[in-house]
């Protein structure tokens, strides 16, 4: 419950946090109004069945205050904790927006955009119902039988011992619950996100599962996944029934041991039958209070947990801007001594100097996971580097800004992203002042007006997830135009590998062409045209440089890049059907 | 149930009993000191009961819950393996893990704990009222008072409440939707400088949905006050306390009468909150259940019962094939004829858009045309059991289709009895048992947990599926060459290997890697255009020189170069 309400303030501003310290007092004042008017019962009904009406009166009077203070008190926390509610979910969805914007880009990989929306909604909405709904009973749960103990002592201290004992044999039943659960739950997680990945695996590899025929006779690893999924949730069942039987059968211990207590103390004549019913009234509701909260306890659970997710989020430290940005000369790129280390053991980058003049074609070429594309996230600052230093025109990124760098450079990936939004939308984001001129143009050199051409409302036409979909070779294309229309001096370019048929692989050479006039480019180059047009290639193994130096000097040197060229053209030249002449044609393979 | 609720109630009447018992002592009468202890007992004992039934029915209801689960997941898995492919495309695999997990998931609350928790909520305050009405009808009544104002103020703040959850629930849709938008298009909208207006986008998104829920919170906040107002025991407390001592003193009752009104009335309004609790995940439940309804109501690709007639040959004919993705929607394929003769190799290229990929499709049965008929050996693809289909025709896309499981396993999916021979024939075949055989448990790996394999090395192990799977028929996708530079020519290796002999429909990107074909088919807006070899094709200088021409233009080794010197130089 503290732990809750600590997590909460740290979430909020400080005018918030006023408020949130005023509506917990609130409900702890309700809580012990409440737990004094419980108090009441005993000199109410002590005086009544002993039938003395005037101190039966005053006591009612007393309980009518406390009743009346409480339900302002309620009033007024409940009102403040509705308010409380609505602030804190657009507080939430306003800090998540402000500060994730603010992250490297190289903090968002894949499983960020689930984990984000799920927090920005679900999230957001569980942190909102912690003062909306969960908070007063929470507290009041609490705070009521504290006070009723306190109360209960002046009257009959060992029933009130008793209560103590059992209070605490109830807490410690609910925390060893707790550890049990929290055991087993992990194991059940687990169980749970490997059937999900089997289930999405089986959706997305139907094709091959069918004509394999794995759908018909049932899947194995969905089946054996689901099996396990069962299997788990039993031992969580099971654990969860012996935690659950402890916890109950100490509250209803505490009940029995209070009321035979009460009836040995009466019997005895050490306490009045009037004082023992009213105790044992109090007792009841005691007893009640416990069992509301461990039904509010897993409520409580899952809020405390959205909580802290997003304040983990908040908690990632957003790429530091330079307090006075440099302005930077020219826009030659220059790497001296670069490392680069994701997870501050295993180097992806190591000793990397490079200098690309402006207006230089530089291509970076080798194996996968050389180090090929984290280099180019780099001179984007998706991260700081390690060690050395990247340099745009004489100007450390670092000390340059994030806005400026990005002013100065045109990025086009492998995976293009396309809003949801009209095609001109997608484009003219790169510069929405753009005139219909300029716009022209980008298309034109991009050959988007090829696409605009045969999309049915043109330009307008919608695209993205849940309109037209463009071929991967056009949404190439609608990036370039994007990044001729930005006209940024640098540009960082990532060549698609798939294969593109006749008529887009010349429409995008034609639109890198015109991106790559004028601009210096690094790119990761696959196509053999890429890396004979360069000024300079890099051809990089384990994150080191191990060549470099023009098309003619790599391939007269007889190194690395002879062969990476030898493999290419011979690719490059492949025929699938040998002409019929050739014996290979018609040889029977073994299977 | 219904036992548990009684046995709960046992100790409170018990505290009654007791009170009946021991008061006349504050008046100086005999108490019966074991009459009192038997109460105790009675109470002691139901508690027990209590516990035995509360677990046990609890217990009960959720064994059932795990049957029911996993009994639903396994028939959505199921009726996943038989609606068209179609239906995949439209959805992403979230959709279909939420059907099969989280939906199912959400099902639990309404079998395992609503069904209990609204009969506790109901036997709980019809038992005890009727038992405070034996005691005293008018003090009953008053302690009814708080129930119904609680009733009034759930009323008034669930006013129009169907239609905001839906806004609610729309609401919340668009603001994920913004989220997914801005985290996926994180970089794009940082380096095309678009970070304040998409910021404020999901800003405004989030203001909006703010201001919703602000207006609903206020439209709803008095009914909830009063709800709270009325439910919290103080109110029970102070009405049965202030008319119980009034009717005391006016003798309506006895001392001992007022002590179950204290003790279980009390307890009355709390079931209500729990029902209001549970209201919202059964809400929530009733909504999963009708999606999985939905899906599980989705139409099966339809697929003959008994094993139809066997095909004779390997001979496919397209006869006047037209396809649709949906009713309604513009044709694919317009009446494509086509026949593939054993053993020879056709040729599918035009541009995109031009229908190449979903004609080659429909061989597998990605689909079944809105007209006309697909055949192998005279027999209709919708005869066949899938069994019988795909013993003819096995493909090879870009999408390699590799499990999370064993390399052995993912090459013989097909035959899971295939010795290890076999699998290292094929792997030797497809150019990749080197490779295999240097990871440490060599075939024995798991793709994508030890088997870290490249998108070449995952084309290798799926173009060794499909030899051993053997296949007379084999639909091609030529990209799959090239999807991945680096180990392009291992790749066109294996196919070479793959190809060879089988009668074969290829999907063409390049045109220089299909020029031996026995035939090229042109497609041009789903219609064949052209057909004919290479050679009869270029004669015709028509659509397929076109492409040609254009093949040849995007291929030269040193374009670029030269169109970036023009660039430079002009």
């Amino acid at each position: 419950m503290i732990s809750i309400v600590r997590l909460l303030a740290a979430l909020v501003d400080r005018p918030h946090r006023r408020q949130l310290a005023r509506v917990v007092a609130l409900f702890v004042t309700t809580g012990v109004l409440q737990g004094l008017a419980f108090a009441c019962v005993v000199p109410v009904l002590d005086a009544a069945l002993r039938q003395d009406w005037d101190a039966a009166t005053t006591w009612l009077s007393v309980l009518l205050g406390l009743f009346v203070a409480h339900h302002v008190a309620l009033t007024i926390g409940n009102l403040d904790g509705y308010d409380l509610a609505c602030d804190l979910l657009d507080i939430t969805l306003a800090r998540l927006g402000e500060h994730t914007v603010r992250l490297p880009l190289g903090w968002y990989d894949r499983d960020r955009t689930g984990q984000l929306s799920r927090m920005a909604s679900k999230g957001a909405t569980d942190i909102a119902s912690v003062p909306g709904h969960l908070l007063r009973p929470l507290i009041a749960a609490v705070v009521s039988p504290v006070t009723v103990v306190v109360a209960m002592a002046f009257w009959e201290w060992r029933l009130a011992l008793a209560l103590l004992v059992g209070v605490c044999a109830v807490l410690a039943a609910t925390r060893l619950l707790a550890v049990i659960v929290g055991r087993g739950e992990g194991a059940y997680d687990a169980a749970m996100a490997e059937g999900s990945a089997r289930v999405v695996e089986f959706a997305l590899n139907q094709p091959a599962l069918r004509v394999f025929g794995r759908t018909v006779h049932g899947n194995e690893l969905v089946e054996a996944a689901l099996r396990e999924q069962k299997r788990a949730s039993r031992r969580l069942l099971v654990t969860g029934f012996g935690g659950l039987g402890i916890q109950l059968l100490s509250i209803q211990a505490l009940l029995t041991v209070v009321i035979a207590l009460a009836v040995h103390l009466s019997l005895g004549g050490t306490l009045a039958p009037a004082a023992a019913i009213g105790l044992l009234v109090l007792t009841v509701r005691f007893v009640e209070s416990l069992i509301d909260y461990g039904e509010l306890s897993s409520a409580l659970r899952i809020a405390e947990g959205s909580l802290q997710r997003v304040l983990d989020v908040l908690a990632v430290p957003p790429l530091p801007e330079p307090a006075a940005p440099g302005t930077p000369v020219g826009s030659g790129i220059e790497l001296s001594g670069v490392g680069f280390s994701y997870d501050g053991e295993t180097r992806v980058l190591d000793g990397v100097s490079l200098t690309a003049p402006p207006r230089s074609l530089t291509a970076v070429v080798g194996p996968s996971g050389s180090g090929k594309s984290t280099l180019l996230r780099l001179v984007a600052r998706f991260h700081d580097v390690t060690d050395g230093s990247v340099r745009l025109g004489g100007v450390d990124v670092r000390d340059l800004g994030t806005e400026a760098l990005m002013q100065r450079v045109s990025i086009v990936f492998q995976d293009v992203y396309l809003f949801e939004g009209t095609l001109r939308e997608n484009v003219v984001m790169s510069r929405p002042d753009a005139s219909e001129e300029e716009l022209r143009e980008a298309a034109r050199l991009a050959r988007v007006d090829d696409i605009v051409e045969r999309l049915p409302h043109g330009w307008q036409t919608r695209i993205g997830e849940a309109g037209s979909t463009l071929s991967g070779g056009e949404k190439q294309r609608v990036s370039i135009a994007r990044a001729l229309l930005k006209d940024a001096p640098v540009v960082l370019l990532d060549e698609a590998t798939a294969a593109l048929d006749a008529e887009n692989e010349a429409a995008v050479q034609s639109a890198l062409t015109a991106l790559a006039a004028d601009r210096t480019v690094i790119v990761i180059a696959h196509r053999l045209q890429t890396v004979v047009a360069a000024d300079q290639v890099v051809v990089l193994d384990g994150g080191r440089i191990v060549e470099r130096g023009s098309h003619e000097e790599l391939l007269a040197r007889g190194g690395r890049y002879l062969d990476f060229w030898r493999e290419r053209t011979q690719a490059e030249g492949w025929r699938l059907l040998e002409p019929p002449q050739s014996p290979e044609r018609r040889e029977t393979h073994g299977a | 149930m219904v036992a548990s609720t009684v046995a709960a109630l046992v100790p409170l009447v018990g505290i009654v009993e007791l009170a009946r018992i021991l008061l006349p002592a504050a008046s100086g009468s005999a108490v019966d000191a074991e009459r009192a202890w038997v109460v105790v007992w009675v109470s002691v004992a139901a508690l027990l009961v209590r516990l035995a039934t509360v677990l046990g029915s609890s217990w009960l209801s959720h064994v059932a819950d795990l049957d029911l689960s996993i009994h639903l997941r396994r028939r959505l898995v199921a009726r996943l393996g038989r609606v068209p492919l179609a239906w995949f495309t439209e959805r992403n695999s979230g959709t279909v893990k939420k059907a099969v997990q989280d939906d199912v998931a959400a099902l639990h609350h309404l079998v395992a704990h609503s069904v209990m928790e609204l009969t506790a909520a109901i036997t709980m305050p019809v038992v005890v009222a009727v038992y405070l009405f034996v005691v005293s009808p008018p003090l009953a009544l008053v302690t009814l008072v708080p129930l119904a104002l609680g009733v009034v103020g759930f009323r008034i703040s669930m006013r129009g409440a169907g239609a905001l959850y839906r806004d609610y629930d729309a609401g919340l849709a668009e603001l994920a939707a913004a989220t997914v938008e801005n985290t996926g298009g994180i970089a794009e909208i940082k380096t095309f400088g678009a970070t304040g207006r998409a910021h404020q986008r999901l800003a405004e998104v989030a203001v909006r949905f703010g201001g919703f829920n602000r207006a609903w919170m206020r439209h709803s906040a008095l009914g909830m006050l009063l709800m709270e107002l009325a439910l919290t025991p103080a109110l029970t407390l102070v009405l049965v306390l202030g008319a119980g001592v009034w009717m005391l003193r006016v003798s309506w009752i006895t001392g001992p009468d007022l002590v179950p009104f204290l003790v279980l009335g009390l307890a009355m309004t709390a079931p209500v909150t729990v029902a209001g609790y549970a209201a919202r995940e059964l809400r929530e439940a009733t909504e999963a259940a009708r999606r999985i309804q939905r899906l599980l109501a989705e139409p099966e690709l339809p697929e003959p019962d008994d094993l139809g007639p066997v095909p004779g040959s390997a001979r496919v004919e397209f006869q006047s094939v037209s396809f649709a993705y949906s009713p309604g929607s513009p044709a694919v394929l317009r009446d494509v004829d086509l026949v593939l003769e054993p053993g020879t190799v056709t040729a599918l290229v035009g541009h995109s858009g031009s229908g190449k990929s979903t004609l080659a499709k429909l061989l597998p049965r990605f689909a079944d045309p809105v007209a006309g008929r697909i055949t192998i050996g005279g027999v209709d693809l919708r005869e066949m059991t899938s069994a019988q289909l795909y013993a003819q025709v096995s493909f090879v896309f870009q999408d390699t289709g590799l499990l999370r499981t064993s390399i052995r396993d993912n090459i013989r999916l097909a035959h899971p009895e295939a010795p290890d021979a076999d699998v290292r024939r094929v792997a030797e075949a497809a150019q990749i048992s080197g490779r295999i055989e240097e990871l440490a448990r060599g075939y024995d790996s798991v793709v994508g947990e030890d088997a870290q394999l490249s998108g070449g090395e995952r084309q290798r192990v799926a173009i060794a599926r499909a030899l051993l799977s053997d296949t007379p028929i084999l639909v091609l996708d030529e990209a799959t060459a090239a999807a991945d530079p680096e180990s392009e020519a291992l790749v066109q290796r294996a196919l070479s290997r793959l190809v060879a002999g089988r009668t074969l429909l290829v999907i063409a990107h390049r045109l220089s890697t299909v020029t031996a074909a026995d035939q090229i088919v042109v497609l041009d807006e789903g219609r064949v255009a052209e057909r004919g070899t290479h050679a009869e094709l270029l004669a015709r200088g028509g659509r397929y020189a076109r492409l040609w021409a254009a093949d040849q233009r995007a291929h030269p080794v040193d374009g670029w170069a030269d169109d970036r010197a023009e660039e430079e130089s002009a």
